[in-house]
């Protein structure tokens, strides 16, 4: 026995049992395998976790969309258990790989800390900037930059009105500049240095203004964030140029609007008297230190925090804010609008709306103009008697378009804020208008008696109930069907969206619904997270919601209780938000929608990028992703990138076609009472079970083809192969290495190198397809026939194909056992149909003429079916399993 | 199902030291016709429920002072009548155990669906409906 030894020359217990010692008895194909299966239990535990984490981001994402009761502990277990997952996965995909993404811990640890911050309290860190643009501006910046702010940046995905462009500086920034704080100021001064920070400053006012930095007229408002921002208090002042651009004079501004939004409380005293300065960014400081000092003391206060709101601001023709409820003595449904010229504010509108879909205005109080009175877009008034078309002196100052338009966003920011709120606006004298500024709006309303709205509820008529809430909340409107032939554009906005499926498709539409109804779709998706983004009452799966909401019926949708109502619910609509719901103004709400955004959203989609690697992982989501498609990308190229593992003991497949195949069985994939070389009827594998099937079919390999035989170019191949590799078996050989419900199947047939990579389980979330195909010796123009082929066929079945060169990568994930195993039966005949394409595609005509005889032969009738499910209604996977009549079912686009 | 229109209505008591919990159950309570008393500290809970009995207790597990288990023997001790659910965010088959060992009449993970609670005090409900119309002498 020749055991190594330790350098102090201590003989190891260890080595028999690990086979060391056995001169000459070493069985390396054992180690081997041992490895191998080590390498694929990394894989399954990847899937495994991945499928776990998308598991617990939907969780997450149905506790905001207030479907659960929770707590913080809740949360903080949450952050807890995912953070884990994460990390494993991490961890397993550098065991799969050789630590070849290491730089994923870092990402991951960077992540967490976020995580932990929020849920802390810290919001310091969260910031990357001390100065950002308005646009860039997320839920997650929240406690810097105040509530308002967040949604008047989230407006960018309204699409009825657009928003002032401008930056913010936050409550970091502010501190940072203005010196005064004790500990938490002072880490924000190391952490953003003031000089930075005015330097970020000026860099904003040239990209705002551009060459006009020094001359233009700017805007600024200062937000009191946490407490009193509740308050809705706003200041604003202006910076104004003084002729020559020698200097810049910063004065308060009166808000504009005959109901302005509350100035500023006692807590942060305006500046009365002007400053000058040498620059706007100057100027900018100068304001910032000028509020600090008039309120010492108080910068560790959240209530004397503020966030600074800078735009540039154009000259308005026209300006007035909107309310989102009226008020008052007017109706519950009602809001308010206001214009004024804004040289006059005598010659101010005001305008009283129904607050549902389709806006109706009920009320208008008109200012008389003088003659010779501009209208926007140079229209003048004429005088009382000479209206004929023209706008004369009592026309309104907005028209009825617009006036509905202001109504819609202003709907859809309560819903984004979660009450009541006031909104500015300004338009140019050439019609454009913009949103300028938002605020909550402080309003008593009517107290609702709890046994009346009881008593409403159920004297109510219920035309449908049911379904899964994906978002709480209620909304009323009329009823809109959405069919497929809809522009979003020509979606009403604040209408009830009604359609069949609950698919991706409806996006841009549920940016302007008050509530959307579907009759198929779950909670999990892409149109649920929109839908509870947009704070959108919905409910998912109510069978005949076309029927039973008939379009242009008016009715008030109570997600919150998975019902519909017939007509306007008074009492329920003027509650609004119950009490039970989940409110965005709950501290447990926020921080978990402050969570999610370094959980959910997916950056890294597309794998080809160069952008696709560990530092572009900015959430759990990117890292679960990245470590997947790495795994499989990993599985798919491992004999070539592990060649150690080449030398391991495979069987021959006896196959009744001219091929030759060895199959490695890790785990199930084969009959556990096979002795020598197993026949298809003992491959116990599924996936690759069902691609023999696809393989083997006699009309794949009866196929008509346009010029030579396919049984003689098969019958060259192994021929072929042992001249190509020299006659060594472990890379040159076609290797299926397969368990009960994996297959990863190497193919080098004749010129081509092909590979097909699948596991297939239960749970479709773990499934997936993937297949690469390369090679060959014809001519360029004959291989980009074949490139072409290939990838028609794979996008016929839904997959996602990527095509550089003579290289064609098709992906197809998230999908169910039956898809799986119908795509596997047709990738089978589809290799085999493909070998011999070098030299048979001689036309375009050619390849049309095989991509015909194929999707005639493999791609199932020409039924019309398109779209996400398309093409997954086919055989039944036994029958695709055990080759009885399993013809695929899916479709090529151009016969449709 | 509501509480009964000619009977006093079921007296629910709900003890959670975080006031979410507290804020999002009581209107829906209220809503189906309960008397609802909030608390978030489980020190003022028990001083209420020594002062006046209650038909259910709905208390969290892992709080501050004296714990649910505590709360749920303290509520036995004064009034073995009163049914107490459980809800918790710790749920472990340990603490189901011991829950139920201790006279729980249900025990909830949390996070839940407002449903699950609802449904659970409807049961609850009908067990004491049971109980008013059974003669006292029956009971076992």
């Amino acid at each position: 026995m020749n055991a190594p030894d330790s350098p102090s020359g201590v003989r190891k217990w260890w080595p028999p049992h690990f086979g060391f010692g056995r001169k000459g008895r070493r069985d390396t194909a054992e180690i081997d395998i041992w490895r191998l299966q080590s390498l694929f239990n990394n894989f399954r535990r990847i899937l495994f976790l991945n499928n776990a984490v998308l598991e617990d981001m939907d969780h997450l994402e149905r506790v905001l969309g207030g479907e659960y009761i929770f707590d913080r502990a809740f949360l903080e277990a949450s952050v807890r258990t995912i953070s884990s997952r994460v990390h494993h996965v991490s961890y397993n995909l550098n065991a799969l790989t050789g630590n070849g993404y290491i730089s994923l811990y870092d990402r991951y640890q960077a992540i967490r800390t976020k995580l932990d911050d929020i849920l802390a309290g810290n919001a310091s860190t969260l910031a990357p900037a001390a100065v950002l643009p308005l646009e860039a501006l997320g839920w997650e910046l929240e406690p810097l930059v105040g509530t308002s702010l967040v949604c008047l940046a989230e407006l960018r995905h309204q699409p009825a009105m657009p928003v002032a462009q401008g930056f913010v500086v936050t409550t970091a920034g502010t501190e940072a500049l203005s010196g005064t704080g004790e500990a938490p100021a002072a880490t924000e001064a190391t952490r953003f240095p003031a000089a930075a920070v005015m330097a970020s400053i000026e860099e904003m006012f040239t990209t705002m203004c551009g060459q006009d930095a020094g001359t233009a007229f700017t805007a600024v408002v200062i937000h009191l964030v946490n407490e009193e921002e509740q308050a809705g208090l706003r200041q604003e002042y202006a910076l104004t140029p003084e002729p020559g651009g020698s200097r810049v004079v910063i004065a308060a501004r009166r808000r504009p609007g005959r109901h302005p939004l509350p100035p500023l409380s006692d807590a942060a005293p305006a500046l009365t008297a002007p400053i000058a300065a040498a620059s706007p960014a100057d100027g900018l400081v100068r304001l910032i230190t000028a509020l600090a000092a008039r309120r010492p003391g108080q910068t560790s206060d959240p209530a004397g925090q503020s966030a600074i709101f800078v735009r540039r601001a154009l000259p308005a023709a026209l300006r007035g804010s909107v309310r989102s409820r009226a008020g008052g003595t007017e109706p519950f449904d009602t809001l308010a609008i206001t214009a004024e010229t804004a040289a006059d504010d005598d010659l101010g509108d005001s305008y009283l709306l129904r607050r549902i879909y389709p806006f109706d205005l009920i009320r208008s109080t008109i200012a008389q103009r003088p003659a010779g009175f501009q209208f926007l877009r140079g229209k003048v008034a004429t005088s009382a008697d000479e209206t004929d078309g023209a706008l004369a002196r009592g026309s309104a100052l907005i028209q009825n378009e617009m006036l509905k338009r202001l109504a819609g966003t202003t709907v859809a920011v309560e819903r984004l804020f979660g009450g009541p709120v006031a909104v500015q606006w300004e338009c140019g004298s050439d019609g454009s208008c913009l949103l300028t500024d938002l605020a909550p709006l402080q309003i008593d309303l009517e107290e609702v008696d709890d046994d009346a709205l009881h008593r409403e509820q159920r004297q109510a008529v219920v035309l449908c109930r049911g379904g899964q809430m994906v978002q709480s909340g209620i909304a009323a409107g009329r009823v809109v069907h959405v069919t497929d032939d809809l522009l979003p554009a020509d979606f009403p906005a604040g209408a009830v969206a009604v359609a069949r499926y609950a698919s991706p498709q409806l996006t841009p539409i549920l940016q302007r619904a008050a509530a959307v109804v579907t009759e198929f779709g779950t909670t999990i998706g892409h149109l649920a997270t929109v839908a509870r983004e947009l704070r959108v009452p919905a409910l998912f799966g109510i069978p005949d919601a076309l029927v039973t909401l008939a379009a242009g019926a008016e009715v008030t949708v109570d997600a919150s209780e998975a019902t519909v109502f017939q007509g306007l619910l008074r009492l329920s609509l003027l509650r609004g938000v119950k009490e039970s719901d989940l409110s965005p103004a709950a501290p447990e709400y926020r921080i978990l929608r402050r969570l999610l955004r370094f959980i959910l959203p997916l950056h890294l989609i597309d794998p080809d990028s160069p952008t696709f690697a560990p530092q572009g992982c900015r959430t759990y989501h990117d890292i679960i992703h990245f470590c997947h498609e790495k795994a499989v990308d990993e599985l798919a190229h491992f004999q070539e990138r592990r060649p150690e593992l080449g030398a391991i003991r495979t069987r021959r497949l006896r196959l009744e076609v001219p091929m030759d195949i060895r199959v490695l069985d890790i785990g199930g994939g084969l009959a556990a009472t096979v002795a020598g070389d197993p026949g298809c009827d003992e491959v116990q594998s599924l996936p690759f079970r069902s691609f023999l099937d696809g393989l083997r079919h006699p009309k794949a390999w009866e196929l008509e083809l346009p010029s030579l035989g396919l049984r003689d170019i098969l019958s060259g191949m192994t021929h072929e192969m042992s001249n190509l590799y020299g006659g060594t078996v472990n890379l040159a050989e076609n290797l299926a290495i397969v368990s009960h419900d994996y297959m990863n199947v190497s193919l080098r047939l004749g010129y081509h190198f092909n590979v097909i990579d699948s596991h297939l389980g239960v749970d479709e979330a773990r499934n997936h397809v993937y297949f690469r195909f390369v090679g060959g010796l014809a001519d360029p123009e004959r291989r980009g026939r074949r490139v072409e082929f290939i990838s028609e066929v794979l996008a016929a079945m839904d997959f996602k194909v990527t095509v550089k060169s003579d290289l064609v990568i098709g992906r197809l994930k998230l999908i169910p056992a039956d898809i799986v195993l119908a795509t596997l039966f047709t990738l089978g005949a589809l290799t085999t149909v493909a070998k011999q394409r070098d030299t048979c595609l001689y036309s375009d005509a050619d390849t049309r003429a095989l991509l015909t005889a194929f999707a005639a032969t493999f791609l199932g009738p020409a039924a019309p079916v398109r779209g996400p499910t398309a093409g997954r209604q086919g055989p039944s996977p036994e029958g695709a399993a055990t080759g009885q009549g399993g013809i695929s079912p899916f479709i090529l686009d151009r016969d449709q | 199902m509501s509480p009964v229109a000619d009977q006093p209505p079921i007296r629910l008591l709900i003890l959670d030291d975080e006031p979410i919990v507290c804020k999002r159950l009581k209107p829906t309570f209220q809503k189906l016709g309960y008397d609802v008393e909030t608390f978030t500290d489980s020190a003022s809970a028990l001083a209420r429920l020594r002062q006046q009995p209650f038909d259910i207790v709905i208390t969290d597990l892992k709080m501050e002072g004296a714990d649910g288990m505590q709360v749920l023997a303290g509520v036995k001790e004064v009034s073995p009548a009163t049914r107490v659910i459980v809800i918790t965010g710790f749920a472990t088959m340990e603490t189901a155990r011991e829950s139920y060992r201790k006279g729980a009449f249900d025990f909830i993970a949390k996070p839940f669906k407002l449903g699950d609670l609802v449904e659970c005090v409807q049961r609850v409900e009908k067990t004491l409906q049971t109980d008013r119309r059974t003669p006292p002498e029956r009971q076992p």
